[in-house]
């Protein structure tokens, strides 16, 4: 899977699965509010995935909106095996910086997993 | 059941309920009416007119202000609430420590009642956004239960690298004996530990959406009607939106 389409800069949908580019426009639509958008997604959606794949398709963004809530607000390290798998991913794709914005003036942001 | 010609899975639709229902029960720290406040806040987050200015700026830091008045809840709770709805991605160790040591007015949170109140936006934030996409009518909050909290702590929860004790992994005995999985057991399923039944509570409804727990470190386990692939993009495309670093 061509992992730019995590960060929103995949410029293909060959690398992706099936439907990949209108999955992660849900995504984009739902958690920005667009009610003409998430409509329009939904339909377009419901067409190539069906209801049920649309409804779990829907779960998972909930899902992850709230729980990336619960990350965030504990402040939980990254495992120590994701670290050490994920550290080239990472790099490349920017996702390192969203490490940095929990940073303070005076504070270090989470330090990875000890142990 | 159906909704408006577009059927939703029982299981999704009663673990919703589930959780929905339990935000007015009395909870380990917080009674069902302060549980309830706190939902209501959680929604009343996303028209903060500071919030709102606080996202914008460099710095949430940068801007002061207040997030309004409510009668049940304290001023370190109202802060936590908007903070983790608006903008989790810029939340700091500084942040959640000031909560819990002053709090905003002197008025600190406990570090049970902090994760307690995160498992309860949480849950407003999945079942609202769920509905948000299903083009649908936002849940009224249930009644409060009367009743008051546990206070249940438990005695294997310590500071383990979080901003919040946890309880660590195998020592998850007793009446937490239930709470990880075998195997492999990730931080974000340790987080709220502290507060058990938030792990309990919060896991149930996660797990009808996305996968269940047991199954999220094996790849070859999805069980819907989008695959696995499919699922781990939308869920990593969240986070990135999210700005989530974990």
């Amino acid at each position: 899977m061509d992992l730019q389409a995590v960060v929103g800069t995949a410029s293909a949908a060959g690398d992706l699965p099936p439907h990949g580019l209108l999955l992660s426009r849900l995504a984009e639509a739902v958690l920005r509010g667009d009610e003409g958008d998430i409509a329009a997604v939904r339909s377009a959606l419901r067409t190539a995935l069906g209801d049920a794949g649309l409804v779990d398709a829907l779960a998972v963004v909930a899902a992850f909106n709230a729980i990336d809530r619960v990350a965030d607000a504990t402040g939980i390290p990254l495992d120590k095996a994701t670290h050490q798998a994920t550290a080239d991913m990472r790099a490349s794709l920017g996702i390192d910086a969203f490490r940095a914005n929990h940073a303070d003036d005076s504070a270090d942001p989470p330090a990875p997993e000890q142990g | 059941m159906t909704l408006q010609a577009l059927a939703v899975r029982d299981d999704l639709l009663s673990a919703q309920q589930t959780a929905w229902d339990a935000l007015g029960e009395p909870g380990t720290w917080w009674t069902g009416a302060e549980r309830l406040a706190l939902a209501a806040e959680t929604r009343r987050a996303e028209v903060c007119p500071l919030c709102a200015e606080r996202k914008q700026a460099l710095s949430p830091q940068a801007v002061s202000g207040s997030h309004g008045a409510t009668d049940l809840l304290p001023a370190a709770a109202v802060e936590a609430v908007h903070r983790i709805r608006t903008d989790p991605g810029r939340l700091s160790a500084r942040w959640a420590q000031g909560l819990l040591a002053d709090g905003p007015r002197g008025q600190a949170l406990s570090d049970g009642a902090y994760v307690e109140l995160i498992s309860v936006v949480a849950t407003v934030v999945l079942v609202d956004t769920f509905a948000q996409g299903l083009g649908q009518a936002r849940r009224p909050l249930p009644r409060p239960r009367p009743g008051a909290p546990s206070r249940h702590r438990p005695a294997a929860a310590r500071p383990d690298g979080a901003y919040v004790p946890m309880i660590p992994r195998g020592e998850n005995s007793g009446p937490e004996a239930d709470l990880y999985p075998a195997g492999f057991v990730p931080n974000v399923l340790r987080a709220m530990s502290l507060v058990p039944a938030a792990v309990r509570g919060f896991f149930a409804l996660h797990g009808a959406h996305y996968v269940d727990v047991a199954g999220v470190t094996d790849p070859t386990i999805g069980g819907r009607a989008i695959s696995r692939p499919q699922i781990e993009l939308i869920a990593a495309r969240v986070s990135a939106l999210n700005a989530c670093f974990y």
